[in-house]
């Protein structure tokens, strides 16, 4: 079996406070994963350190069998929670610096994206709202043809028209090759989307597996199951 | 590496225009308000002061943008932009520092051709008597101050790279890398340059004494920016290392 | 198409297309939509979807025709057996429902025919 994503043991540690305890995780490709769970529970640390922006405390972490660097970054697409434009963009500018910077962006797409989520290519990133932010980030992110997608939640801030257009988005980008991971605490909304879940809290995975067969065996919807589980 | 110099121009292009184009015009400027009034040297003098004035001003911008360069990236949220793009954390600063590099370059030429241009007005014995007085070697002198400087942005860099790699997201950051840098400073001051500081004042005190050669004052001179050479490869690969292995954005 | 979280979506999905079938919503020989097209309509995990399919097709409720897409069947015998299953179902889950309410089976024909 390839994987895109392997984690073996995989600690971080921030000072006193541990992230992420010995994690193993296996991601495989032309699947839609969920990682969920409450906030400060890892989520986010386990996308940063797919992403090569954090450094392992321990353990490993391999993305397409090697470690965080050049390469993975070059196939691995992040959307971060935080606003990552520089002041100085026009979303004209971030699409050129993405065509420049990734071989994998597709400039036809990324047009056609951006028109879809009601945005202009002149405007400026210090103009645009929170919710057209968040749009214009999943445009570009998704514009890349990846091997591997890490959302951290794309659906926060944002409202109900642009929630179906990203939805829609994520549903368009995906494919066979491609593996895609969001992280959400809005499950409702993504549940349909994702073959396999992942509960991580406090740092551990307390729940694991996919997502139809653990409506089968508890009778109930994910969205339900979190609450549940974590009360 | 071409692409990531490509945007530090782009995206302060028209701040680099006018800062040596505010230079080069200014200079002009006071350089024919100063020829117009031969021998009135304190018209003269006036309008070097003036461009000195101009030209130290740029000179400290260009310094500060230097060290917003990485600053920014290590302490906004842009950092994720930057930090995931696939280039070594090694290019990304290089390509920040060779256009400052670059700048403070174009800024010692613009400067310098200022400073001879103002100098030729100056009655030619009054210059040279000038000159001896203070002993200087002027082509390692300047290198040195450039090299020094551009060090110094560097040394601060690095401060601040090992200051976020310690303290993931504290707030006494900036007082931290402040402290840090100041501790630098001091230990290269006296482990360093010190040993070294006191050749160029044996230097000086033979000239005193016009035993010692011009050759060796001048090495003594350039030895101090091989040594500065020698300093900023040592930081900035300390600083490449720790972005490359160490830091959590 | 209605189906909820609570339990697998792909067997919902099944029933559904199923129902369709029966009454005349998707015509017998009809050609569906590709795996893509009906995950973006609905918004589910086209894996979802193609599991669906292969459910579909091991039933024989839906061929595939090589380069062409997916079909529906237009053979009689299948659809014939689709109304049964699925009124098999309706059936099935109304008497349970009456049956946890205290209706015996006599009640319930008793009932019916008034009813009806």
């Amino acid at each position: 079996m390839e994987y895109i994503l392997t984690t073996k043991q995989l600690s971080k540690y921030f000072y006193q406070k541990k992230a992420l305890e010995k994690v193993d995780i296996n991601i495989e490709k032309g699947k839609i994963y969920g990682i969920l769970g409450p906030n400060g529970g890892g989520k986010s640390t386990l996308l940063k350190l797919a992403a090569g922006l954090l450094k392992p405390s321990g353990g490993e972490i391999t993305i397409d069998n090697k470690n965080p660097g050049v390469y993975t970054k070059s196939i691995v697409s992040y959307l971060p929670e935080a606003n990552y434009f520089y002041k100085w963009m026009k979303i004209r500018d971030a699409l050129n610096f993405f065509k420049d910077f990734y071989d994998d962006f597709d400039m036809e797409r990324a047009r056609k994206s951006i028109e879809f989520m009601k945005l202009e290519e002149k405007e400026k990133i210090t103009s645009l709202s929170k919710g057209m932010l968040g749009r214009l980030k999943l445009a570009l992110a998704l514009s890349r043809k990846a091997k591997l997608y890490l959302l951290d939640e794309p659906l926060n801030g944002i409202d109900p028209v642009s929630r179906e257009k990203i939805i829609t988005s994520i549903l368009d980008a995906f494919n066979k090759k491609s593996t895609i991971i969001i992280c959400s605490h809005l499950i409702y909304y993504i549940e349909k989307l994702l073959d396999y879940v992942f509960f991580l809290s406090e740092g551990q995975i307390i729940l694991a597996g996919e997502a139809e067969d653990l409506r089968n065996k508890r009778g109930i919807s994910i969205d339900r199951l979190y609450q549940e589980v974590f009360q | 590496m071409i692409t990531l110099l490509k945007y530090e121009i782009y995206r302060r292009w028209k701040w680099l225009v006018i800062r040596y184009a505010a230079l080069i015009i200014l200079g002009l400027i006071f350089f024919n308000r100063a020829s117009a009034s031969p021998m009135q040297y304190d018209i003269i003098a006036a309008s070097m002061g003036k461009f000195f004035l101009i030209s130290i001003v740029v000179f400290a911008i260009i310094i500060v943008e230097g060290i917003n360069m990485l600053k920014e990236d290590l302490f906004e949220s842009s950092g994720y932009l930057t930090f995931t793009l696939p280039k070594s954390e090694r290019s990304i600063l290089f390509a920040k520092n060779f256009l400052l590099f670059v700048q403070l370059f174009l800024w010692a030429l613009v400067s310098i051709q200022f400073g001879t241009m103002f100098l030729k007005l100056l009655p030619l014995e009054e210059v040279s008597r000038y000159m001896a007085e203070i002993d200087l070697p002027v082509y390692p002198a300047i290198l040195f101050v450039l090299t020094a400087f551009f060090n110094f942005v560097l040394m601060v860099q690095f401060s601040l790279t090992l200051t976020r790699t310690l303290l993931y997201r504290n707030k006494y950051s900036g007082i931290i890398s402040v402290g840090i840098f100041f501790l630098l400073a001091y230990l290269i001051e006296n482990f360093y340059y010190g040993p070294f500081l006191n050749q160029i004042k044996h230097a000086y005190i033979e000239i005193g004494t016009s035993s010692a050669s011009n050759i060796d004052l001048l090495s003594g001179g350039y030895t101090a920016v091989f040594l500065n050479i020698i300093l900023a490869i040592i930081f900035f690969t300390a600083t490449a290392y720790l972005l490359e292995n160490k830091i959590n954005i | 198409m209605e189906f909820n979280n609570c339990s697998p979506i792909y067997l919902q999905i099944i029933d559904n297309i199923k129902q369709d079938v029966v009454m005349g919503k998707l015509k017998t020989g009809q050609k569906m939509p590709s795996v893509r097209e009906l995950a973006g309509k609905i918004k589910v995990n086209p894996n979802t979807i193609q599991r669906v399919y292969q459910e579909l097709e091991r039933e024989k409720i839906t061929f595939t025709k090589r380069g062409m897409g997916t079909y529906l069947t237009d053979e009689e015998k299948i659809i014939k057996l689709l109304e049964e299953e699925i009124s098999d179902k309706i059936i099935q889950e109304f008497i349970n429902g009456m049956n946890k309410l205290g209706f015996s089976n006599d009640k319930i024909i008793g009932i019916l025919q008034e009813y009806l």
